[in-house]
């Protein structure tokens, strides 16, 4: 028994915190850092063996040919029509995406009427249509705008139905036996109880769109850090094309941790918000 | 309500019909380049896919599909476990982890392109590395939110490490595994065509970039025909065993929510 008295009580202090032991904050962060430093340290042994021969650059390489970037007027134009493209074709699909969630919540026919073609339209992802987006567009703009709305428009929709059938049906009779238009209760009633939903999609969403504008940009050649990439692949500026890429990551995450930050702070008054405490 | 419901399953059933039909007969004698007759579309579909092209081209793709996704599922399993119980593992992995799933994924490829070349362990590789990211963060978060009670009932009895591995932390981390198996799967199905749009000159995505740059439409038109239907159909599999594997957790949630 004494064996079990030991080990009891670290297990159970254990399952309290939630993880099976957990490290202090500092801890934490050395180790991280830690942890960076090996991969980069790995990086670099792996460049300086040769073994991949001008195919892998340094990590000094890499960040030199990152501070030549960040010097030149053209990356950061390209960074804006990545920014731009991504953020055109974003508030079009929420458009898009609201609008129809929104009548094919609230009116069952519309409902039924389109949900065959989005079911089937729903695990088929933007890079599928990306050849007849090019055919008719060509490498420009409107095609990785296009191939946006056809990557996030569906998933907000489906979203914002999902919001439309949780609205507390209460609070849709009591419009309604206040003589709340149609019109009127979906604006007021309908839409703000179902704004959860629809920022849970935009969070999601947001860093999609700039993923299917690189997408555009790679392999459409449409204007964006995607074509930049794949114009250094080319040319065999193996450094530049790390640099992009490295690039990319930093974007993502930037985008991932705005349009959390952007969803708790907009929605903060929402019930479901304010029961989290967050 | 009866008939409502009728009503509304025929509306259901009607609208793609029509929806085809309507293609059909307005694309019918279509000289529009982009949009050429539905008709050709489905003979140069029967032409080219069945079976003509399908050991050459649909099978190597699917099976780089396949055996990309079972070893990002493997690996993303592994890892995950690995991380949520090894707390020192976790701080030193997560940062990166993090940063490397900020990247979008298809922007390894070409990444993976200049270290291994065009061949075929390329496009498999980009799968795993892509794909290996969705299940490795959901298995965290399940064994993260494995149910305290359960974590001291496998405490008390004194589990080996395997055991509480294996009968404990998977069986009740599994809903979240699975889905983040799903996006995992679609995150295989994008890289599966991108490798094969960059710089190949075999597979689905390949044949149907090329026939693009070349204004074929119909053959075009076949190929986004087919790989929509890959997409769509893995899904439905995946869903089908999904509901299978699952179904003890289904019911148990039904029980709750009953009770």
């Amino acid at each position: 028994m004494p064996d079990g008295v030991r080990l009891s009580p670290s297990a159970r202090r254990a399952s309290r915190s939630g993880e099976p032991r957990s490290l202090g904050r500092f801890a934490h962060l050395a180790y991280g850092v830690l942890g960076a430093v090996l991969v980069l340290g790995l990086w670099q042994a792996a460049a300086a063996s040769g073994r991949f021969g001008s195919g892998l650059p340094s990590v000094l390489e890499t960040l030199s040919a990152l501070a030549g970037l960040l010097g030149t007027a053209a990356f950061w134009s390209e960074l804006g029509a990545t920014i731009g493209i991504a953020a055109i074709g974003l508030a079009v699909s929420s458009v898009i995406g609201v609008v129809f969630g929104v009548l094919a919540g609230r009116f069952p026919l519309v409902r039924s009427a389109t949900l065959a073609v989005t079911e089937f339209l729903k695990p088929i992802p933007p890079i599928v249509v990306l050849p007849l987006a090019v055919m008719i567009w060509g490498p420009t703009q409107q095609m990785a705008i296009f191939l946006v709305i056809v990557g996030c428009a569906l998933a907000i929709a489906i979203q914002t139905i999902a919001g439309v059938e949780d609205v507390d049906p209460v609070a849709l009779s009591t419009a309604r036996s206040y003589g709340i238009g149609t019109a009127e209760s979906l604006w007021r009633i309908v839409l703000p109880s179902s704004l959860p939903f629809i920022g849970t999609a935009m969070r999601i969403a947001a860093p999609a769109s700039l993923v299917v504008t690189v997408v555009a940009g790679l392999l459409g050649g449409s204007p964006g850090l995607g074509r930049s990439i794949y114009l250094a692949q080319s040319a065999g500026e193996v450094a530049n094309m790390y640099a992009l890429v490295v690039v990319l990551g930093v974007l993502g995450v930037a985008a991932q941790g705005i349009s959390s930050a952007a969803e708790r702070r907009l929605l903060h008054w929402h019930p479901s918000f304010r029961k989290t405490g967050s | 309500m009866n008939t409502r419901k009728i009503i509304s399953v025929a509306v259901g059933v009607l609208v793609p019909i029509a929806l085809l039909a309507w293609w059909y007969l307005a694309s019918a004698g279509s000289l529009n380049p982009f949009f050429p007759p539905l008709r050709d579309i489905v003979v140069r579909f029967k032409e080219l896919w069945l079976f003509d092209h399908f050991a050459t081209d649909v099978l190597p793709s699917l099976g780089n599909l396949f055996v990309g996704f079972a070893i990002a599922v493997i690996l993303g399993v592994a890892l995950g476990f690995a991380m949520a119980t090894v707390p020192v593992l976790n701080a030193m992995l997560s940062p990166v982890v993090q940063f490397l799933r900020g990247i979008p994924p298809v922007a390894l490829i070409p990444i993976l392109i200049t270290l291994v070349g065009f061949g075929n362990e390329m496009r498999v590789a980009s799968i795993v590395i892509a794909a290996m990211f969705p299940t490795m963060l959901s298995t965290i978060d399940g064994i993260r939110s494995v149910e305290p009670g359960l974590k001291d009932v496998g405490a008390v009895y004194r589990f080996s490490r395997g055991d509480r591995l294996l009968r404990v932390y998977l069986p009740s981390s599994l809903p979240q595994i699975v889905s983040g198996m799903q996006v995992s799967l679609q995150v295989a199905f994008i890289v599966m065509i991108a490798s094969e749009m960059l710089g190949s000159s075999q597979g689905i995505g390949a044949m149907t970039l090329l026939a693009q740059q070349s204004f074929m439409s119909a053959d075009m038109w076949a190929g986004i025909l087919l790989l929509g239907l890959i997409g769509f159909l893995t899904n439905i599999l995946f869903d089908l065993v999904k509901n299978r594997v699952l179904s003890w957790y289904v019911s148990s949630k039904r029980l709750e929510r009953a009770a």
